[in-house]
């Protein structure tokens, strides 16, 4: 029994590594290619980590008490959490991670633990432009939320399992199969939400990463900013890997899964590009009609075409 | 001689005469010699009067033939007869009762004339006379001796409004006295005699024009004596200017003479009989919607005493229609001592407050005394349990349904909740202390009368319990335990909670562990729940007068509750349950109005309860709950009917408006049980009419989808509210409203996952809520405020009360690992496999909106930066933290190990729903997804804890500085003031500005319109009453003409 969970811990710290490692390097990548198609020249794929193992070793630290210190540690925990639930590479027993605790909607629901705990420890940190980024986090997340519930509750429908792995199995044998051919209206509705989720612009103001310090992380720094730079590459990558496990097919290998996640990712940094940012208020309104619209036909569509 | 003269004589019930005339003979010679050798003689003969009466119906009860009395020793109709039967001893006994009770109230003012004691003597003797006699001629002659001692008592003040009241009151009796004596006339010659029996054996012979016309006086004289709608505003008159003494008088004695003469002469009037209750039931209804607009205090009670005397005619006239006679002594018998009673005692105090207005009546405001006086006698006007106006009503409701009378029920039911309205209106005014009053100077036992009145309210009331019910000890216990409490009530605070503790314990212990199934899970909440959250109660050590009583009540009458098994068993527990948490809710600071609210949405799901059982009832011919299901093509309606009745009581969205005034304004620690626990008791009910009605697939499945949705738009608009407040225990109201809505639905699936989410829904609710409520009493008590913005940064000062509420939070939200998550799932799954798509998209939305508000809690109250005037709170008191802290062990270990929850929760669904729920170890399946909670905490903790230690490690070789409050990076400046900082106020006006719009508060502008609406057209139906004597006496004869009309007269 307690070489059995070693043995799965040990699995799952694997691809932990693997994961974080990826985004990281995505990050970089994506990086770049906005530099270039701003006329820059970017970051060095080394940047990430360099920035991570710069503010590990700063030797100045403050605290603002004890939620501010546990906050980044219960948003990596939603992180690592997070991945724990997902089965990363289908058909591979080492690689399912502890996916059989829970399924799709464990997963759904433990994405926002991180959120909540971060919250709080910014919260603490009595800085009025983390309880303002955080609020506009919170608002913006219960409208992208709409298509993306709809979306998923879709394809619950289609393939009658809230499993991830059956899920994907699902959608084995042959690109025809992904549910992104076999059920494009809840792809585009997951789609829309996605862009929501990872924060680019023209959803990012809740970060407003460019020009003041503002958003949740505001206050921290040193070993926490750390941990939040981690979990940025690691729950961004987290996330890609459920909706290519949702959405496109899965990946029975690692190169699969990287040429797929990437293209997810890449949606949303073209619109991140190509799109100004929104207001909260406009956000929430964006995702209350065409999206929310796409995700309610997406489950007459899923009912008229898989039940009968 | 002299014993055969009081055996033969005095004893009977002519003796009533003779005691009367006599005494009114010696009063004026008596008073030669003294003034109180006279008083004493009265206060003799009204004793003795009673005694009469009271002798001779005892006798009656034991099984005596009724007593034929024949004066001057012939038989009728060659003289004179009286009788004393049942009824009329009871209506004897009951009218000499107060009228001895009245004689004491209003003694001061008695005793300044001889004559008014004579007077008195002759209105009462009147009165035994219209209900004794059965001569129809005698019966006018009693009724002019009664208007004139009337209008003689009236007279003695002479001021000039009661002597115009006066006047009207004169002119319009002898209008009706005429009409009365021209039927009587036709009557003779058609039938060739006066005696009422003679008439009725030749009831054939009162046909014809003649026949028509007789009856037709006849009615329409008794009818006005009763004061029907619009043909009143005289009677109204007088019962706003005369004095109490009178006034109660009037309102109960003559009156009731009058209605006992319609009673003896209804064989005669049989053609009216759907003209008297229309003329019942219009005069109860428009009343009391008059009623609104009242402020006077005396006339206020008019409209009430007028009202009341209408549902005693509607009652009349229903139960000869439906020809249910033997029910007569409960149902009309009820309605007429209950009003009896209750009015008399509301007059008397009237007199003893001695304001006009019903604002003014807040002198006495903080008298607790003088308001339960007061309290009782309006809640038994109402008709709330134990009083003998709640069993009345019951079996003229159930019977009305039995009988088919469906609109009927409406008016008594509506006629009743606007009657409540402005009854605790009053109560409302009375209850808020005003800066100008000056404290009232009622001598203690000049309230002796009042108090009697609703002792004997109480007994009447028991009295009918046991007619009605077997168990009836049991549904007394909370208020024997609550009368046994208040006693106590001179106590410490401490010992007080200290003793309710005890006895709830004990009782609720006694009456719930034998119960099995949904009972018994309900019964660890309601009881068990109850006694843990009010162990809180001692965080205050103050008197909290009548507090502790009707916590007691309350909690001993949701256990009461779970044991009934007949619909008036629950019923009578639930309205128990409604009136003491009613007054609990009134004894907060500012609770008064909200109360009244609460009281009312309260009464109108009651009454639509009670219109369900009546209809359940007439249906299957049975009151058991069991057989609620036996209702047959009534089914559908039973059950949205009762299910109406819940979900108001649950705060369903539309009819929420009562939820946020409520739990804002009852004290803190009782809130918690209000939320955690008291709203459970909606979702039992809910449940259990679900189990008897809603699982049956003849029902069709209509109803239980409306109420899914009606529960998920709850859930949506409930956490949306919620959003917006800025007042904590708003917040929660509205949080509780909404968590109360996706258990409504779980409830409406049928099915039994369905349940199993709505149970653990229900468990965790409780856990959570009570959690909750609790922190933020500690948090107002300490910082004295409950807007949140106003507060922050107080992790630092009460960090338990955080770490509780923190959890409490992610408990609620349904995040992983804790119980929450374990809710969604289940209630995800349930719909899921219910196909039931876009409620649980909804549930998706709202769920996520939901974590909105509980961020909000979290963060403004106890992060960010705190208030300088806050630095030196301390943390809640210890008492405060352990129930707290004992739910939270409750959670955790749930959260660990759900098993332990679901598998007693399922098993107790299985007899209604068959289905069992899929372990696979410690797995749980459904047909579509799986939860394994002890690996998802297992995982949780550890990826939890490898990040911290880390984290820890770092710490060793980094100096990790703890700063002070305002040491922030805040565009190179430091802030100095926690207001300008503290991020807090209108914490969501962007989400406000995209979705604002959908709770802009449209129910509340609802609500308003209706009450606005209701007072208009009240006002509009006042148009009679314009105060002129001759336009009323005008009404009079055109309510004749009516009639005539109505009744078919052209055609004749």
């Amino acid at each position: 029994m307690i070489a059995e969970w070693f043995g799965r811990a040990g699995n799952f710290s694997l691809t932990l590594l693997i994961v974080t490692v990826y985004g990281l390097l995505v990050g970089a990548f994506i990086e770049r290619t906005i530099a270039k198609v701003q006329g820059r020249i970017g970051i060095p794929y080394r940047q990430p980590f360099i920035n991570i193992l710069k503010t590990l070793v700063k030797r100045t630290a403050v605290s603002h008490g004890i939620m501010f210190y546990l906050g980044p540690v219960f948003r990596i925990a939603g992180g690592i959490g997070t991945l724990a639930f997902i089965p990363v590479i289908y058909g591979s027993e080492t690689f399912a991670n502890f996916s059989y605790a829970g399924d799709l909607f464990l997963v759904i629901y433990f994405m926002f633990f991180g959120q909540l705990g971060m919250a709080l420890g910014a919260g603490e940190s009595g800085h009025p432009y983390s309880a303002i980024g955080i609020a506009r986090g919170l608002s913006q997340m219960t409208a992208y939320e709409v298509p993306f519930a709809l979306a998923v509750i879709s394809i619950v429908i289609q393939y009658d399992t809230l499993s991830i792995t059956e899920i994907v199995a699902a959608q084995q044998g042959g690109w025809q199969h992904w549910t992104l051919f076999t059920n494009w209206v809840a792809t585009l509705a997951a789609m829309l939400a996605f862009l929501g989720m990872t924060g680019y612009s023209p959803f990012d103001i809740f970060l407003a990463p460019q020009e003041i310090p503002i958003g949740p992380p505001t206050e921290f720094h040193s070993a926490y900013l750390s941990l939040l730079q981690t979990n940025r590459a690691l729950f961004g990558a987290t996330k890609l890997v459920l909706f290519m496990n949702l959405f496109f097919g899965g990946a029975t290998g690692w190169i699969e899964l990287m040429i797929k996640t990437l293209a997810i990712y890449m949606v949303a940094v073209v619109v991140g590009v190509a799109f100004p940012r929104f207001r909260v208020d406009q956000s929430i309104r964006f995702f209350f009609k065409i999206p929310t619209l796409i995700g309610i036909i997406s489950i007459i569509y899923v009912q008229m075409m898989f039940t009968s | 001689m002299v014993e055969g003269f009081i055996t033969q004589v005095l004893l009977q019930p002519l003796g009533i005469y003779v005691v009367a005339l006599g005494a009114g003979f010696l009063v004026p010679l008596f008073d030669r010699a003294h003034r109180s050798s006279a008083i004493l003689l009265f206060f003799l003969a009204l004793a003795g009067m009673v005694a009469i009466a009271g002798i001779n119906l005892l006798a009656i009860l034991n099984g005596a033939a009724p007593i034929q009395i024949e004066t001057a020793g012939i038989a009728p109709p060659f003289a004179i007869n009286l009788r004393f039967g049942l009824y009329e001893g009871g209506f004897v006994l009951a009218v000499n009762s107060i009228a001895l009770l009245g004689a004491l109230h209003w003694l001061p003012s008695l005793r300044q004339h001889a004559s008014a004691l004579l007077l008195y003597l002759i209105m009462v003797m009147g009165i035994n006379g219209m209900v004794m006699t059965r001569d129809l001629f005698n019966l006018f002659i009693f009724i002019e001796i009664t208007s004139i001692a009337t209008y003689a008592l009236i007279g003695m003040e002479r001021t000039g409004s009661v002597l115009a009241a006066g006047f009207k009151y004169i002119i319009a009796t002898s209008v009706a006295s005429a009409f009365f004596l021209l039927g009587t006339i036709f009557l003779y010659y058609l039938t060739g005699t006066l005696n009422i029996d003679g008439m009725v054996a030749q009831r054939e012979l009162i046909s014809g024009p003649i026949g028509f016309i007789a009856t037709l006086f006849l009615l329409t004289s008794l009818l006005i004596e009763l004061k029907p709608y619009p043909a009143n505003g005289w009677g109204l008159d007088v019962y706003e200017t005369a004095p109490g003494g009178i006034a109660a008088l009037i309102s109960v004695g003559v009156s009731a003479g009058v209605f006992f003469a319609l009673l003896k002469t209804l064989p005669l009037l049989d053609n009216y009989l759907s003209s008297i209750a229309v003329v019942g039931g219009a005069t109860f209804l428009l009343s009391n919607l008059i009623g609104l607009k009242q402020d006077n205090a005396r006339r206020l009670l008019g409209y009430s005493s007028i009202g009341q005397m209408g549902l005693l005619t509607l009652a009349l006239a229903a139960t000869v229609q439906l020809g249910i006679e033997a029910q007569l002594p409960l149902v009309a018998g009820g309605l007429f001592i209950n009003h009896l009673l209750a009015k008399a005692g509301l007059f008397w105090l009237a007199d003893l407050v001695n304001r006009n207005s019903t604002r003014d009546w807040s002198v006495l405001a903080g008298r607790p005394g003088r308001l339960l006086l007061f309290g009782i006698l309006l809640s038994a006007l109402v008709g709330l349990p134990p009083f003998p106006g709640f069993w009345a009503k019951w079996v003229l409701v159930t019977e009305l349904a039995a009988g088919g009378l469906y609109p009927w029920i409406t008016v008594v039911l509506l006629g009743s909740l606007l009657e409540a309205a402005y009854l605790f209106r009053w109560f409302t005014q009375a209850l808020q202390t005003r800066e100008s009053d000056t404290p009232d100077t009622i001598r203690l036992e000049s309230l002796l009368p009042v108090a009697l009145a609703a002792l004997l309210l109480f007994a009447t009331g028991y009295g009918m319990a046991v007619q009605l019910e077997s168990d009836t000890l049991i549904m007394f216990l909370p208020l024997l335990a609550g009368t046994a409490l208040w006693l106590l009530d001179g106590l410490p605070g401490l010992l007080k909670s200290l003793l309710m503790l005890v006895v709830v314990a004990a009782g609720g212990a006694w009456l719930t562990l034998d119960l099995e199934g949904l009972n018994r899970i309900f019964g660890f909440i309601l009881v068990g729940g109850g006694v843990l959250l009010s162990l809180a109660t001692q965080y205050r050590s103050d008197v909290r007068k009548g507090f502790y009583p009707l916590l007691g009540i309350l909690l001993l009458s949701l256990a009461t509750l779970l044991r009934a098994h007949t619909s008036l068993e629950f019923f009578f527990s639930w309205e128990l349950m409604t009136l003491s948490s009613y007054l609990l809710v009134t004894l907060g600071r500012g609770g008064a109005k909200p109360a009244l609210t609460y009281l009312l949405f309260s009464l109108a799901a009651a009454y639509f309860i009670l219109a369900g059982f009546a209809l359940a009832y007439a249906a299957s011919g049975s009151l058991e709950l069991a057989a609620l299901g036996d209702t047959g093509s009534s089914m559908g309606l039973v059950f949205s009917l009762l299910a109406a009745g819940f979900v108001i009581k649950t705060g369903g969205l539309g009819v929420h408006i009562w939820v946020p005034g409520t739990y804002g304004e009852a004290d803190d620690d009782f809130t918690a049980v209000l939320s955690a626990v008291v709203s459970k008791a909606a979702i039992f009910g809910l449940l259990l009419v679900a189990a008897q009605l809603g699982i049956r697939s003849d029902i069709g499945l209509d109803p239980a989808y409306v109420l899914g949705w009606i529960g998920m738009l709850t859930a949506t608009f409930g956490a949306l509210m919620a959003v917006f407040q800025e007042d904590i225990k708003k917040l929660l109201a509205y949080s509780s409203m909404g968590q109360l809505g996706y258990i409504v639905t779980g409830i409406a699936l049928m099915s039994h996952l369905g349940w199993v989410a709505a149970l653990y829904l229900t468990v965790n609710h409780f856990l959570f809520k009570g959690i909750l409520f609790l922190a933020v009493a500690g948090v107002v008590l300490r910082t004295s405020e409950r807007l949140m913005y106003k507060m922050g940064g107080l992790i630092k000062n009460m960090p338990f009360t955080f770490v509780a509420t923190m959890i409490a939070i992610i408990a609620m939200s349904g995040v992983p690992p804790l119980t929450g998550f374990g809710g969604k799932w289940l209630l995800f799954n349930a719909m899921m496999e219910k196909g039931w798509y876009w409620l649980a998209a909804l549930a998706f939305f709202s769920s996520a909106v939901a974590f909105l508000y509980m961020y909000r809690l979290l963060h403004t109250v106890f992060l960010g930066q705190r208030k300088l005037e806050h630095a030196q709170l301390r943390e809640a008191p210890a008492i405060l933290l352990v129930p707290q802290f004992l739910l939270i062990g409750i959670i955790m270990v749930f959260s660990a190990y759900p098993k332990l929850l679901l598998e007693p929760l399922s098993s107790a669904i299985s007899p209604w729903l068959a289905g069992n729920l899929v372990w696979d170890g410690l797995s749980l399946h459904t047909h579509l997804g799986y939860w394994n909670a002890p690996m998802i905490m297992g995982v949780v903790a550890g990826v939890w804890m490898i990040p911290l230690l880390f984290l820890l490690l770092m710490s060793l070789t980094l100096k990790i500085q703890k700063v002070g409050q305002f040491n922030i990076v805040f565009a190179a400046e430091r802030p100095h003031r926690p207001e300008d900082t503290h991020f807090a106020y209108n914490f969501f006006a962007h989400y406000d500005r995209a979705l604002g719009f959908l709770v802009k508060p449209r129910a509340t502008a609802f609500w308003n319109s209706i009450v606005e609406w209701s007072h208009t057209l009240a006002a509009s139906l006042r148009i009679f009453y314009n105060g002129n004597g001759q336009t009323y006496a005008l009404f009079i004869v055109m309510y004749l003409v009516v009639l005539f009309l109505v009744n078919g007269g052209l055609q004749l």
